[in-house]
């Protein structure tokens, strides 16, 4: 690390340490707040926006450090759909009114977003969507008729941006249109989904007779499919979240010297203690392939095939951190509702635990990122490949 | 060597069978979870007047004649429906533990109750500090005289909620960690000075955690001698285990048949999912793994009945193979569900979270292994 970096990860440190969130306060205020306090900074609101939109234009060191010093969870709650995923693309393909209607609000975390891109039978072959969406005769606007599911938060938010079947007479990957749709309104019904956890974050979203105003349609007609590819490989790489893990691989030796077992404690377990290792040794090396990717990315290119490697071997080691928190938790991971059974962590390990199996299948399934490795990193070849 | 059920053994598979695809469709299931103390009273009577709760006892116990085979059916069955009625803890470890201890009146007294669905008893061998170490015991029974005053707390007690008593692991002498000084005692739940919490686990079922202050028994509650309790709480926690195996390969067979079944429905990219070459390798791993257990199911179960002297070692190994392997299958049937997998709506959700909670109880996958290898 250079001399600048480490100032910069001197000035990211008390940037977080002055801006904590004050317990008791109103969490959402201080949330824009936070996010205004980061933008005076400097572009710090949204770290991978391009300077032209106002971004830090950062290296890829700087990012790195970024990601590693907010792992700690020092900054607001933050979901992906609006910055990280839809602005990339209005800021791709999105027409300059598009860009400077929606981005504001998406940047100052005003307006909620969620994703319209799974469907009953479309989920790793996300081409073969259905949603149906018709212009009307005199080109004004689209009917959209169709289903989508796994969609996270569509209960909470503002608007969805959606995948649409504008013309199903080509490749399934042609005649896919990108539109923007206003969630509050009739014809649009969430249906909640509860999930292993019992947790509620994903919904089924059922779309009747939504009309849909013309301009609400990003770029082209028929080119939704190429946009959105662009955005799953972003989607990808955020999911990795390596940085995440090193700090949960910590909490998790705190929580394991927490629980006796013997005249010691579960950190001190043979089988517990080999494995957490193997995980140690695993992680290290991941993170310098996200390093070393970054470096292949200096020049501001989009991340590449390497990105779904990141992809599942992130996946895998959070899962396996989940696992061995419910493993330290023993007997007492099973006790769910309110009771107070065994260490605090219990519960929350088993919720975790459940919910991570789900890493290896939203975002492209790890067989089918696998599929990817073969086919562009390796030049396999299949006949019945799930790759495109 | 056969391994084909006797034609009695396998008309109780049969009549359990039709029990659970009577009485277990997910949605009644999950109702029964949910009301009273979780399970469903007339499923109990049901039982005892199917004679299952007497299936393997002795006659003069007051039952059928039967060993951990007849467990071993009844409980893979009982795996395969999600079962929540309380015969783990109140007929295997329960009436079981009044078996392998050497106070005969007071099997006497409860064996016949018992067997009749009548009473019903948890057991509490689990401490907040004794991870998996049934020795590991700090609840004490001190002795006043002409009984014992009970203090301590015991953890992750099964189907506490609904029954009568419960057996405790206490120590009348020694050090929390000795493995002398245990004894066996049955405390009624409502004995002053006993207080219970209960709660739902993960899986659906339900625990307590129970204190115990001051709680006065007399000689004749004790299981054992004072401090002579180990034996006959490890002879019980090994059926436990076996039940536990047996009721964790039911839900196996079911994780790995309804993925084979849903990937052959399921398309995409134009092909059923059990097209694809990886995930047909997936399920043929599953299977293996479903096989692996029910073969070292078998051998332990016939090494328990016959008392042989292997027969811990290899309970260690089948309990390291189930957690491990469980696991295993419960995370494959949900990743080739996709999506589908993580909902609560299918059961094979339920399923995974049950074999969760048997790899944890009686002692996980590494502490198996780790007494395998010692």
């Amino acid at each position: 690390m250079s001399d600048a970096d480490r100032d910069f990860q001197n000035e990211v440190r008390s940037f977080l340490s002055d801006n904590k969130y004050p317990k008791g306060t109103d969490y959402n205020a201080w949330r824009l707040d936070w996010f205004a306090k980061a933008r005076a900074k400097g572009g710090w609101d949204v770290p991978k926006w391009s300077k032209e939109f106002g971004g830090p234009g950062w290296s890829p060191t700087q990012h790195y450090i970024w990601e590693q010093e907010t792992a700690r969870g020092m900054t607001p709650l933050d979901m992906p759909f609006g910055v990280g995923m839809l602005a990339p693309v209005l800021m791709g393909y999105g027409s300059k009114e598009q860009q400077e209607r929606f981005l504001p609000a998406i940047r100052e975390r005003t307006v909620n977003w969620c994703q319209g891109y799974s469907e009953p039978g479309a989920g790793s072959d996300l081409a073969s969507l259905k949603c149906k969406a018709e212009l009307s005769a005199d080109g004004s606007h689209y009917l959209v008729n169709g289903t989508k599911i796994w969609t996270t938060m569509a209960h909470i938010a503002d608007w969805i941006f959606c995948l649409t079947r504008t013309d199903d007479s080509g490749r399934k990957q042609q005649g896919i249109t990108f539109l923007l749709i206003p969630m509050k309104q009739e014809g649009i019904e969430v249906k909640p989904i509860i999930t292993l956890g019992g947790a509620h974050t994903v919904n089924t979203v059922y779309l009747t007779d939504v009309k849909v105003p013309v301009e609400n349609r990003v770029g082209e007609e028929g080119k939704g499919w190429t946009y959105a590819k662009g955005l799953l490989q972003h989607e990808r790489t955020g999911i990795a979240g390596i940085s995440r893990s090193v700090v949960a691989l910590e909490k998790l030796k705190e929580q394991a010297r927490s629980v006796p077992c013997g005249d010691g404690t579960v950190l001190e377990e043979p089988g517990f203690r080999s494995k957490l290792a193997a995980l140690e040794a695993e992680l290290m090396a991941v993170e310098f392939t996200e390093l070393r990717s970054l470096a292949t990315a200096q020049a501001g290119a989009a991340p590449g095939p390497e990105s779904s490697i990141l992809k599942l071997k992130g996946t895998d080691i959070q899962q396996r951190i989940q696992k061995l928190t419910v493993e330290a938790a023993g007997l007492h991971a099973a006790a769910w509702g309110s009771a107070k059974a065994g260490p605090k962590f219990g519960r929350s390990g088993m919720q975790g635990y459940l919910s991570s199996r789900a890493y290896t299948i939203y975002g492209g399934a790890s067989e089918v990122q696998r599929d990817v490795v073969a086919k562009n990193v390796l030049g396999l070849k299949r006949s019945n490949s799930t790759s495109d | 060597m056969d391994f084909n059920l006797s034609d009695e053994q396998q008309l109780i598979q049969d009549s359990v069978e039709r029990f659970v695809s009577d009485r277990y469709a997910l949605e009644d299931r999950q109702k029964a979870a949910r009301a009273g103390a979780g399970y469903a009273e007339e499923n109990w009577q049901t039982m005892a007047e199917l004679g299952w709760l007497g299936l393997p006892f002795s006659e003069e116990d007051g039952g059928f004649g039967g060993n951990q085979v007849d467990t071993m059916i009844l409980m893979e069955q009982f795996g395969k429906g999600l079962v929540l009625e309380p015969y783990l803890a109140s007929i295997v470890l329960g009436a079981g533990a009044l078996r392998y201890g050497s106070n005969r009146a007071l099997a006497e007294a409860w064996m016949p109750a018992l067997l009749a669905g009548e009473k019903r008893l948890a057991f509490a061998y689990a401490e907040a500090q004794s991870r998996f170490e049934l020795s590991d015991i700090a609840t004490t029974a001190s002795s006043t005289g002409d009984g014992y005053a009970i203090t301590g707390q015991k953890s992750m007690v099964s189907n506490a909620e609904g029954a009568d008593a419960v057996i405790v692991s206490v120590r009348t002498a020694g050090e929390r960690t000795d493995e002398a000084g245990i004894a066996l005692a049955l405390v009624a739940l409502d004995a002053p000075g006993v207080s219970c919490e209960h709660f739902p686990t993960v899986d659906g079922l339900r625990a307590s955690e129970i204190q115990f202050k001051d709680v006065a028994i007399g000689n004749d509650q004790l299981l054992t001698a004072p401090g002579d309790g180990l034996e006959a709480l490890q002879r019980t926690v090994i059926d436990g285990i076996l039940a536990l195996s047996a009721e964790a390969l039911g839900c196996m067979e079911m994780l790995y048949k309804d993925t084979v079944a849903y990937t052959q429905e399921r398309e995409q990219f134009d092909h059923a999912l059990s097209d694809f070459q990886v995930l047909q390798h997936r399920m043929v791993d599953m299977f293996m793994e479903y096989e692996q257990c029910k073969s070292m199911l078998y051998r332990a179960t016939l090494e328990v009945a016959e008392g042989l002297e292997s027969a811990p070692r290899t309970v260690h190994g089948l309990k390291y193979l189930v957690g491990k392997l469980g696991t295993f299958i419960g995370e494959n049937a949900v990743q080739l569900h996709g999506g589908m997998g993580m909902t609560e709506e299918l059961r094979l959700g339920h399923y995974f979270k049950r074999l969760l909670v048997i790899d944890a109880q009686f002692g996980n996958a590494d502490y198996h292994l780790g007494r395998f290898a010692a």
